[in-house]
């Protein structure tokens, strides 16, 4: 079954990436993770990323997201070259174009998670109280409203994803980046959550790229791509991965 | 400095000796017997090198804060007793008049000649005796006509060359012997630097008014014979015996007798006791008495350094007592970042001991380092606080301050340091190794077993059973010191208390399993290895308690019931040794409660505490007693399930109530409690402890009102509301830090507001009396007339507005009845006993005096209601007289006070009956009744004491009253009051040139000379305490150094989802700055607070009473201003590192 149904036809390019290349030195060797990587991400459109470890996955998101610097190459997020940008620049971009999901959640655990959702509307200048309406709302949509008061340490790994998911979504950005979202969680909880993503992105219509090591994830994306030792090998139509994960 | 704390300085080198020799044994043969854990524990050193250089700053306070205190006392030691030696040079004893037990007018105060040329005889040869020298001594005003300059009070003595030529003769600055004779003079050093006197120059001495021309035929050293009496009284020159006996009418009589024993300047004083016991048979029935001079004031010497050292000891205190607290922290945060590490080496077979023993090494690294540059820092503080002593305090000192550092002063500060910092860091290992394996692993938050029988009575009485088993040592201890209730079960619990602590190393272990559980590993064997590398103190203390202790867990592990019998429940909870044995038969591995039962077991020692405070009147352990009773009620409410924040905040708040609490209040029911300086250092940890716990549970109250401060800010909100929340997460951090800062700002804060209470009430306009100058006048030249004196000498009277004359009798010369019966006098054995007169000194006031002054009262008599009234009384009535304020305080009281034996009296209340006093002239016997009407005001003894070298205050009564009462005594003073306009230190000047037998000084310059030199004190004292700071802010910058490492992906994330650089620092110094502030804050309000209460309810002494208490907002405002910007500082840098953390890199970071 085709995930597209339902959802809105894809947009115009929202991420362009033209030849990435990112060197890390470690003093003593050097190491090539991305060799001249080149994408296109539309809006509306699932991507997602998949690979060996070390094969430059998570290198690839950070250097496109902009949370990296990467030797040479282009990248331009909505039009905007965001290596052209110094970095406060860069900075107030992500906070109010880009939402961020990772494998480890990443919340504060001093703060509650209605808290947790609200920082990036408060850090992008929103008002206090419309924040605190935002941040509410997007617990809303991931089904954790009643949990607004909690801390992280009081929630289940699969609430506390869906938190960040929340924090992702609460500022409507026009991308989430998702760093193995589902790693840390187990099938059933994975599951629950990519439906989540998939109907957030039918409603929300954001471009998502999603690192992941599972084809399951993969196979809810429209489309995948494969890396290996920091090249894109190839790239996998939403049906193809939907029969490799069966057959996986 | 030979003792400290009363203990001998050698006692506690050898003491700390072996124990610091017994902790390296130790680490030792650690590193030999499990190298793998040593080098783990040391590898982790160099890992951080910044948060290394952190620890070891942290850490190094307690030897910094040891080394710097024994300086200065070996400084103060060394500086007089090189004085004494220089002064005194071979001169050993002294014989002189026996005044106090034969009264006699002074000029028969005298040593026939031939009475000491028999003893010159009589001691000829002898083993210890040397030389027996006489002389003669004289005060008088001396002019060098040459440069017109004069000094007032120059010390002339008179010997015989022959006599002199034993005692190694008079050597001029060359060494080069000089022989006096006729009209020749040798002027020592510092009176030739006064008159600017040399060799040739014509000199005018002054007896009686009579001028005498000398010739100056060497410059000397200030010496015994050539008129240096003492430290502050140095200026003085020779002559023949002849010449000064002929001056002064004595003739052939000495008023003074040197004695010289064989040996060197400083091993002649080995001599001292047996050469005073051979002279003393000689002088029992004469009038003279021998003084072992040298020795006395080598002896003052040790003791000013010994109370210099223990008065910085004890403010030191409070910065010893942070940096324990510190030292704590940072191993609980070492731990916490350890913990993976541990927990995976204890899953691959690491015991937790091994782990203790891992950390041990890596503390002993950073103790070792931080005790080596304590040492050195601490040297270095030493010679900026003698530096500071010497700018403010300069000549007033009367010291030429070397310092100085002994092997053995440096050898305790170091090992004192080693040993405190070696016990904090093998108690917060111990607490480190006791992690859960998987818990540590994963780096989750450490989950204890539930505890079947939590909150409930039987688990409190097994938690109550265990404590006291546990703390027995120190429980029986309390009981049998303060004889508490129950006194009679102290001797016993302090055997119990012996071997406990092995029952409790033991409890847990193999040997103590039941049978089903025993396997075949031994009994443990480092305790008998501690035992044995510890001599005798380890074989007493260790071994044999630890053998009874195997002995007795082996006996009981296979025979335990399965419930205790009733009437043994009820025994342990009664008969406190017999907890022991209820505890030996729990059931293996049972859970305690100990927070509970430590608690229970303080109350009890609270409970030891209350009683003896109560009985012995001290305050110390009766606020300790009932501190410690606050404790185990807010921890067994916590037990009980009544919520913490409640149960700590609720009894911290009761605790302050009751430090608050004036003596007039708690008098009624404690009944009368004194208490001295350690009271001060008490009162800051106990009221510190209670505020830090009300503020770190409490203030996320206030939080959201700062957070919605913070809104109108608009981005610094995120910044704000992390800096905020992160610091009440983690309420042990936060606590501990604030309670650093806290207690050094309260000590801080409670110094400053004294001193310039105290400073407002002794040193204000009111102690010049009135007057712009004063005039002291030498002894033995009076001036009759001073208008005649000053306009004969060529001076201008015109410019004095009015002026008025005080007689003296100084202490040496007056005694006062001791009406009131203190105990004034020590006996022969040393005891304190009332003796019926006290010295102390009285002023004669002149009708002129009585007119023109403005001295000021504090207390009338019944009938009298104003200064004026009580002036014109005296005028009228020659048998009234008034007393001063320092003569109510008691002695050694926080209001100085004074020496013991000086005359004391119950302190008065206004509106007091006229009572009667008796003066004594001891020179005639005479004894003369006068009326006390009034009681003078603190400003009013300062005023009197202006100028003099003890400072004295006294009992004033009408001029012509003292000229009857005190024929003999010669002191003379005027007060001028001047003209407007007329600069009074330059008319002073005038004076002095006028008049050579006077020495004249501007009062105000006299007043801020004293406040010169107080203040170079305090800024001292401060300065010392204020190091303290050094470990809260080095705690600050440990924590913030080590929240960047935890929070790294933390930082990462933020910086994701849109904090800027600046944000990501900002937090982290709103984080520090909300610490820092809070802790300043608390360390303010109860430091003030306390203050405050103290002084004006008269705890500080009853002259403080109702007087209007002085904030020091410019004072304070710079030492808060001091600990918050430093705090920034420090923060900065581990701030602008998370700042800096590459957002990919730190999202990466596990």
């Amino acid at each position: 079954m085709s995930e597209n149904d339902g959802r809105q036809p894809l947009g115009d390019v929202i991420i362009e990436a033209r030849d990435v290349v990112k060197t890390y030195d470690t003093g003593v060797v050097q190491v090539r993770a991305l060799k001249g990587v080149s994408i296109q991400v539309r809006r509306g459109e699932m991507v997602a990323i998949m690979g060996p470890s070390g094969c430059g996955k998570t290198t690839l998101l950070n250097s496109l997201s902009g949370l990296d610097d990467f030797d040479s190459g282009v990248v331009l997020i909505n039009g905007e070259d965001i290596t052209r940008m110094a970095d406060d620049r860069k900075t107030e971009f992500r906070a109010k174009s880009m939402g961020f999901v990772f494998q480890t959640y990443n919340l504060l655990p001093v703060l509650t998670a209605a808290e947790n959702v609200e920082l990036p509307l408060i850090v992008s200048g929103t008002r206090p109280r419309q924040a605190r309406e935002m941040a509410l709302d997007a617990l809303d949509r991931v089904h954790l409203r009643d949990w607004a008061n909690q801390r992280p340490s009081q929630l289940s790994g699969g609430q506390r994803q869906r938190v960040t998911i929340a924090r992702a979504l609460v500022n409507r950005p026009a991308i989430v980046w998702a760093d193995e979202p589902t790693g840390a969680l187990d099938s059933q909880t994975a599951n629950e959550i990519m439906d989540l993503i998939v109907d957030l992105n039918r409603s929300e219509h954001q471009a998502c790229v999603i690192v992941t090591h599972d084809p399951k994830v993969a196979a809810r994306c429209h489309r995948t791509i494969h890396m290996a030792d920091g090249v894109i090998l190839r790239e996998d139509s939403q049906a193809v991965m939907v029969a490799a994960a069966a057959g996986h | 400095m030979n003792e400290l704390f009363g203990v001998s300085m050698n006692t506690i080198a050898a003491v700390c000796l072996v124990v610091t020799a017994a902790i390296f044994v130790l680490v030792a043969l650690i590193a030999w017997r499990n190298p793998v854990m040593f080098k783990m524990g040391l590898r982790n050193i160099p890992r951080r090198k910044a948060q290394t250089a952190l620890i070891v700053v942290g850490l190094m306070l307690s030897t910094l804060i040891m080394s710097a205190a024994f300086g200065t006392g070996d400084t103060l030691t060394t500086s007089v007793t090189a004085e004494v030696y220089d002064i005194l040079g071979r001169t050993d004893e002294w014989v002189s008049w026996d005044a106090e037990n034969h009264p006699a007018p002074p000029e028969q105060q005298v040593i026939p000649l031939s009475t000491v040329e028999e003893w010159q005889k009589q001691f000829a040869g002898d083993s210890d005796i040397a030389a027996i020298v006489p002389i003669q001594r004289e005060s008088l005003p001396v002019v060098n006509t040459r440069t017109k300059l004069n000094y007032p009070t120059a010390r002339v003595v008179g010997f015989r060359t022959a006599d002199a030529a034993t005692l190694g003769g008079l050597t001029d600055l060359s060494g080069k012997p000089v022989t006096l004779s006729g009209n020749e003079i040798a002027v020592n050093k510092d009176l030739a630097e006064e008159i600017d006197a040399k060799v040739g120059d014509t000199v005018t001495l002054y007896e009686k008014g009579e001028p005498v021309a000398f010739t100056v035929t060497a410059i000397v050293p200030a010496g015994a014979l050539s008129g240096a009496a003492d430290p502050s009284a140095k200026h003085g020159a020779a002559v023949s015996f002849e010449t000064l006996a002929e001056l002064t009418g004595r003739g052939q009589n000495a008023d003074a007798v040197l004695i010289s024993n064989h040996g060197g300047v400083k091993s002649g004083m080995d001599r001292s006791d047996a050469a005073v016991a051979k002279f003393k048979p000689l002088l029992r029935d004469t009038n003279y008495e021998i003084t072992p001079l040298k020795k006395n004031l080598v002896k003052f010497a040790e003791l000013i350094g010994a109370a210099f050292t223990t008065v910085f000891v004890v403010f030191g205190l409070f910065s010893i007592a942070a940096g324990i607290l510190l030292i704590f922290l940072i191993f609980v945060m070492l731990a916490a970042e350890r913990k993976p590490e541990m927990g995976m080496a204890r899953a691959v077979g690491a015991k937790r001991r091994q782990l203790v023993e891992s950390f041990l090494a890596e503390g002993m690294g950073y103790d070792l380092g931080a005790a080596i540059v304590g040492l050195f820092a601490g040297m270095g503080v030493t010679f900026a606080m003698v530096g500071i002593l010497k700018a403010f305090a300069g000549d007033n000192l009367g010291l030429n301050l070397t310092v100085t550092f002994t092997l053995r002063s440096l050898v305790v500060a170091f090992c004192l340091g080693v040993i405190a910092t070696f016990l904090v860091i093998f108690i917060s290992s111990w607490r480190a190794s006791r992690l859960n394996i998987t818990a540590a692993i994963r780096d989750l938050p450490e989950s204890h077993p539930v505890n079947p029988e939590a909150a409930t009575w039987k688990g409190y009485y097994r938690a109550v059973i265990n404590g006291i088993a546990a703390l027995a040592l120190p429980l029986g201890f309390s009981l049998f010191f303060f004889r508490a209730p129950g006194m009679m079960l102290g001797a016993p619990l302090v055997a119990v208390g012996l071997v406990s602590p092995w029952f409790y190393a033991l409890r847990n272990a193999n040997v103590a399993a039941p049978r089903e559980r025993r396997t075949n590993e031994g009994v443990p064997r480092w305790p008998w290895i501690l035992g044995l590398v510890l001599p005798v103190v380890g074989w007493l203390l260790i071994l044999v308690p630890y053998w009874i202790a195997v002995g007795l867990v082996v006996l009981v592990r296979d025979r335990k019931p399965a419930a205790l019998p009733r009437w043994l429940q009820v025994a342990a909870l009664v008969v406190w040794p017999v907890a022991f044995i209820a505890v030996l038969l729990q059931t293996w591995r049972t859970q305690v409660a100990w927070s509970a039962g430590v608690a229970a077991a303080l109350g009890i020692a609270g409970v030891a505490l209350t009683h003896g405070g109560l009985d012995h009147n001290s305050s110390f352990f009766f606020l300790l007693g009932v501190s410690l009773l606050g404790l185990w009620l807010a921890v067994t409410l916590r037990y009980f399930g009544i919520a913490e924040r409640l149960s700590f905040t609720a009894v911290s708040a009761l605790l302050l109530v009751i430090w608050y609490m004036p003596s007039s209040v708690t008098e009624p029911i404690t009944g009368p409690l004194t208490g001295g300086i350690e009271l001060f250092f008490l009162s800051g940890m106990v009221m510190v402890t209670c505020g830090t716990f009300i503020m770190v549970y409490n203030a996320d109250i206030v939080l959201p009102a700062i957070a919605s401060l913070g809104s109108r800010f608009g981005r610094v909100v995120p910044a704000l509301k992390t800096g905020v929340a992160y610091p009440l997460t983690s309420r042990f951090r936060t606590g501990m830090t604030m309670a650093m800062i806290g207690l050094i700002m309260f000590s801080l804060v409670m110094m400053a507001a004294i001193n310039t209470n105290f400073s407002a009430l002794f040193l204000n306009s009111d102690t010049k009396g009135g007057y712009d100058a004063v005039i002291d006048v030498n002894p033995n030249n009076q001036i009759p007339d001073l208008k005649a004196a000053v306009e004969n000498g060529g001076g201008d009277f015109s410019k004095v507005k009015d002026f008025g004359e005080v007689r003296v009798a100084d202490a040496t010369e007056a005694e006062v009845g001791n009406k009131d019966g203190f105990k004034n006098k020590e006996d022969d054995n040393g005891n304190r006993v009332v003796a019926p007169w006290s010295p102390y000194t009285v002023f004669g006031v002149d009708p002129r005096f009585i007119e023109t002054n403005k001295v000021t009262m504090k207390m009338y008599a019944k009938g009298y209601a104003s200064d004026a009234q009580v002036w014109q009384a005296l005028a009228k009535d020659p048998s009234l007289a008034v007393i001063p304020a320092a003569v109510t305080v008691p002695p050694q009281g926080f209001g100085g006070g004074g020496p013991a034996d000086l005359l004391r009296l119950k302190p008065v209340e206004d509106g007091f009956e006229p009572f009667q006093l008796q003066l004594h002239d001891p020179g005639s016997d005479k004894v003369t009744t006068v009326t006390v009407i009034a009681q003078m005001s603190e400003s009013a003894d300062t005023f009197f004491g202006l100028g003099t070298v003890d400072f004295a205050t006294g009992i004033v009564i009408p001029e012509q009253t003292f000229e009857s009462a005190f024929p003999d005594a010669k002191g003379q003073r005027f007060y001028l009051a001047l003209n407007p306009g007329v600069d009074a230190k330059a008319y002073a000047k005038t004076l002095e040139a006028a008049m050579v037998q006077a020495s004249a000084n501007s009062l105000q310059d006299l007043l801020d000379e004293q406040q010169a030199m107080q203040n170079g004190f305090i800024l001292v004292f401060q300065g010392f305490m204020g190091l303290g700071l050094i470990v809260g802010i080095a705690a600050l910058a440990v924590i913030a150094s080590r929240a960047v490492v935890e929070r790294r992906q933390q930082i990462g994330m933020l910086r994701a989802i849109g904090y800027q650089r600046s944000m990501v620092a900002l937090s982290f110094l709103f984080e520090s700055g909300f610490i820092a502030l809070s802790g300043i804050l608390l360390g303010l309000v109860l430091g003030l607070s306390l203050a405050w209460v103290l002084f004006v309810t008269g705890e500080f002494g009853e002259e403080t009473k109702g007087v209007g208490f002085i904030v020091p907002w410019l004072n304070l405002a710079i030492i808060c201003g001091i600990a918050f910007v430093a705090s920034m500082v420090m923060t900065f840098l581990p701030a602008r590192s998370a700042s800096r953390i590459p957002v990919a890199e730190a999202l990466r970071y596990e």
